[in-house]
């Protein structure tokens, strides 16, 4: 091949998608009286149960709902829990 | 990788805090409550009410134009990366120098398959597992194989990107490909190639079928080594295109904390099928595929890089030819000739420290076939002998530290039990070798010697890696 040729080189990266956006849910008013769900991906044994408790503690009248898992994948929620639920907190970590 | 993983959820602009991974909980928690709690109470901004199609800018088809010598060191430019000691970090490349994939070079490549450039890379078969009849296969997420139907859109993880047919080819030719090699690729490419993360994740890939002939792969001795061009080759497709196609970068997303020597210059292999004893059946027909077709076995596994020469050749041969030696004393069969179970010889330790961690014992053609004449009729007899040896009371098992991460803490269900992994009595005996024994595999191939080794099962957290066919891509 000729050193002083020009060569047209394609690109090897991969597509980036068109994706539906979805807006972040509504955002609490206040905490008191909510149902906010704790949710541990792939938990951390230290750090979520200490979350957990300090919650608790800080916010006596939060009803704090945890649902735990060490697996890699996400949790679903139910659709009692996607009802009820007024925030969720996603814990991830491996 | 947070933010890539929030766009192709479809919510952009989620609120999140980075937590300390290091000291009590309490402290730990002390450094991200206060912004986690604003993250739930404080208003939304219009950018975080936003509700449409976010459409990325059109990708460039052609990368760069220039002779060869620039176009290599574009393809070659790097990026310092912090986590890495920021040391530089190859964009397109596996850091050694590429073929550059000129739009010429490209097209040669195509002419090795049937496909169109522009076909979106998607499954193209419902069979991917022993029992073909009911278990779709999969493309691999996170080192975990998720399970989808024929013609399901492949997305490359860490990004998520999707890929064509040329993409494939591009890649191809960067890792120098012939084009007889491309429906191999095109058949690693629909795994997602995925890289996984922080444990030692070692990507590698098995052909098992005609192919393997076809292209020249070698099956023999070194069949691991250097020096094959398929080999090598069509290993260093799936890392360029798990960098290309998925994005995936050492230190940004790509956080294998060690990393893998299989990684370095990609792993593939095949099966030596004609060094099969008799009665047993290669890859392709125990993943629910015919003889007479071609499929490539994609793992990608924490568990064992490669181990090893527990055991000298001449002990090997001292064993099975008069009961001689170390390894004849600890079977007791000393002055006794063989043919010996030399499966025995390894289990000492096989998981002595990796419960629930299946095996895939690379064997040569000439242990394959001891196992035969001692008894073992098929491959899957030899597993289920070794996996109903791996049982040990649950009360070792809960000391394993994968235990939380298999078990989902406990609350999981036991297979051989149906209950809960915590209600299970402390004597109970559950298997260290995998939920069953076809997790494990066996695989026929290298030199004349008496050599086994040992690599990461096909299965590890939950089902089976899947195969591709190859023949779908030719």
């Amino acid at each position: 091949m000729p050193r002083d040729r020009v060569y047209k080189c394609l690109n090897p990266t991969g597509i980036q998608e068109p994706v539906d956006v979805e807006p972040l849910a509504p955002r609490l008013d206040r905490l008191d009286g909510k149902n906010i769900l704790i949710s541990a991906q792939e938990a951390d044994p230290v750090i979520m149960p200490a979350l957990v408790e300090r919650l608790k503690s800080d916010f006596p009248k939060v009803n704090w709902r945890v649902k735990d898992s060490h697996e890699t994948s996400s949790i679903s929620m139910t659709p009692e829990e996607m009802e009820t639920t007024d925030a969720v907190i996603q814990g991830v970590a491996w | 990788m947070l933010h890539q993983t929030a766009l192709s959820s479809g919510v952009p602009q989620i609120r999140y805090v980075d937590a300390p991974r290091f000291g009590p909980g309490a402290q730990r928690v002390n450094a991200f409550i206060e912004p986690m709690l604003k993250c739930l109470t404080d208003p939304l901004t219009d950018e975080e009410k936003h509700k449409g199609r976010y459409v990325p800018p059109a990708q460039k088809r052609v990368l760069f134009e220039g002779t060869l010598q620039e176009a290599q060191a574009f393809y070659q430019q790097t990026k310092p990366i912090l986590l890495t000691g920021r040391a530089p970090i190859a964009r397109y490349t596996d850091g050694l120098p590429i073929i550059v994939p000129t739009q010429e070079l490209v097209e040669e490549m195509l002419a090795g398959t049937s496909h169109k450039p522009d076909e979106v890379i998607a499954l193209q078969s419902d069979r991917g597992g022993q029992d073909s009849s009911s278990r779709p296969t999969g493309v691999m997420s996170g080192g975990v194989e998720r399970i989808r139907p024929k013609g399901t859109v492949v997305q490359f993880t860490p990004m998520n990107w999707t890929a064509t047919v040329e993409k494939v080819a591009i890649n191809a030719v960067m890792a120098g490909c012939k084009p007889e090699y491309l429906p191999v690729v095109l058949a690693i490419a629909e795994s997602g190639c995925t890289t996984a993360t922080t444990t030692h994740w070692s990507q590698w890939v098995c052909v098992s079928g005609p192919i393997s002939k076809e292209i020249g792969q070698n099956i023999g001795t070194g069949m691991l080594d250097c020096g094959n061009p398929a080999n090598s080759t069509i290993g260093r497709t799936y890392q360029l295109m798990a960098i290309n196609l998925g994005g995936a970068i050492p230190g940004v997303n790509r956080m294998n904390a060690i990393g893998s020597p299989f990684n370095r210059g990609g792993m593939c292999f095949a099966e030596n099928l004609d060094g099969l004893p008799k009665g047993w059946k290669g890859l392709n027909e125990e993943m629910g595929y015919r003889k007479d077709e071609s499929v490539a076995m994609i793992v990608c596994e924490p568990a064992v890089c490669c181990q090893g020469s527990q055991f000298a050749p001449s002990a090997y041969r001292g064993l099975q030819g008069r009961g001689y030696g170390g390894m004849a004393a600890r079977l007791g069969v000393e002055g006794k000739e063989g043919p010996h179970n030399w499966m025995e010889y390894l289990i000492p330790g096989l998981w002595s420290n990796r419960a629930d961690t299946p095996m895939t014992f690379l064997m040569a053609p000439r242990m394959a076939q001891d196992l035969k004449d001692y008894g073992f009729n098929s491959k899957q007899e030899v597993l289920d002998w070794l996996w109903k040896k791996s049982f040990i009371p649950v009360k070792e098992y809960r000391k394993y530290g994968w235990y939380d991460a298999k078990t989902s803490g406990g609350i999981g269900i036991q297979q051989t039990s149906g209950k809960r992994w915590k209600d299970l009595p402390d004597d109970y005996m559950v298997p260290a070798l995998g939920q069953k024994a076809f997790d494990n595999c066996i695989i026929v191939g290298g030199g004349p010697d008496e050599v086994c080794l040992e690599l990461g099962g096909r299965g590890f957290f939950s089902g089976i890696y899947p195969v591709y066919s190859i023949d779908a891509w030719r």
